[in-house]
């Protein structure tokens, strides 16, 4: 019995090891816990993307549940999902786009504002504009407060100011049904 | 021969060059210690677009940017542990390459020495099986073979 037990061990621990090893197929390790959950907005002073003279601070966000969409018209995946995000705009939901510009190197120069504009107001036009305004985040400082690692991401903001959720990558159906419905219905009804 | 010569001349001295330049070109600081500290986080720090590459080795914008920030915060006076925390308290434990010792990761440390305790364990267990007793009629048996046997 136990010369038997001591044969199954390789058995055993092969086992273990091909169910660790299978796990790891189906794990993102881009998911991680984003560790900004549950805290106020970073404080920021930006401007309007569309009018430079207005801006905004993290009280903007208060009162309303938004969405606050990272993105840029550099990046393919989110003008795939800006027909969807123009859905659920058009359910009513409020949708705060924050805007950084890839070409633009702080140590170096900065692309003008005009051409931005421009190149923003053609993206908009062809495909379709979800957005209520962009913040213009110009040096990439509150994207670097709130944890930005590309574009597409997107941040559930509460009423009072405060992250609820940070999604990596689009906004699909299937994300908004699976992630965001559950805690933005909840936040809604409050 | 002459030209290969002075190819090679040209190579080596220009990455030599690139080298030296590397640290200088963006970031430019008033003490070589200060520098160092540069050097050292950018390369303990974890790119969070590209997971298998420092902040020092990727060209990724995130990365850029991250660098810049590890800069400015030095200028701006900030130790190395002050830095490594601005960086977690935005892209979690992940951002650096040490991990945090807490009950979850607890094991990277103690799995190594289970094991060898396990297996110190398995070798002492089998040494103390080995010695079979054997008795005075075995051993006459044994015996009576080699006297035949000669």
């Amino acid at each position: 019995m136990k010369k038997v037990a001591f044969y199954l061990m390789p058995l055993v621990v092969f086992l273990g090891l091909i169910i660790f090893l299978y796990q790891g197929l189906f794990s993102d390790p881009r998911d991680h816990q984003s560790s900004l959950l549950e805290k106020p907005m970073p404080e920021f002073v930006l401007p309007d993307l569309m009018d430079i003279e207005q801006t905004y601070t993290q009280d903007v966000f208060l009162g309303e549940v938004t969405l606050l969409n990272v993105w840029g018209v550099w990046c393919i995946t989110c003008a795939i999902e800006l027909p969807y995000l123009k859905q659920l705009q058009n359910e009513g939901k409020h949708i705060v786009g924050l805007y950084y510009d890839q070409d633009i190197d702080p140590d170096f120069g900065i692309k003008t504002v005009e051409r931005v504009q421009q190149e923003v107001t053609d993206k908009l036009n062809q495909i379709a504009n979800p957005y209520a305004y962009n913040i213009f985040d110009v040096k990439r400082n509150l994207s670097l407060d709130l944890g930005v690692t590309g574009a597409p991401e997107t941040y559930l903001i509460d009423q009072q100011g405060k992250i609820r959720l940070h999604h990596i990558g689009d906004i699909n159906p299937r994300v908004w049904n699976k992630k965001f419905a559950p805690i933005y219905d909840l936040l809604v009804a409050q | 021969m002459k030209r290969l010569v002075t190819t090679l001349l040209v190579l080596v001295l220009g990455s030599f060059c690139s080298l030296v330049s590397a640290t200088d070109d963006k970031f430019h600081f008033e003490s070589p210690e200060k520098s160092a500290l540069f050097l050292d986080l950018t390369k303990e720090l974890r790119c969070p677009k590209c997971q298998n590459q420092n902040i020092a080795d990727s060209d990724a914008m995130i990365a850029v940017d991250l660098k810049r920030k590890v800069y400015e915060l030095l200028q701006k006076g900030y130790d190395r542990q002050q830095v490594i925390d601005f960086m977690k308290q935005r892209y979690g434990d992940f951002v650096y390459y040490q991990p945090p010792v807490n009950p979850m990761t607890i094991w990277l440390w103690l799995l190594p020495i289970l094991f060898v305790f396990v297996a110190l364990a398995g070798v002492v267990m089998t040494r103390k099986r080995q010695p079979a007793e054997i008795n005075n009629e075995q051993l006459a048996k044994a015996q009576a073979i080699l006297e035949r046997d000669e």
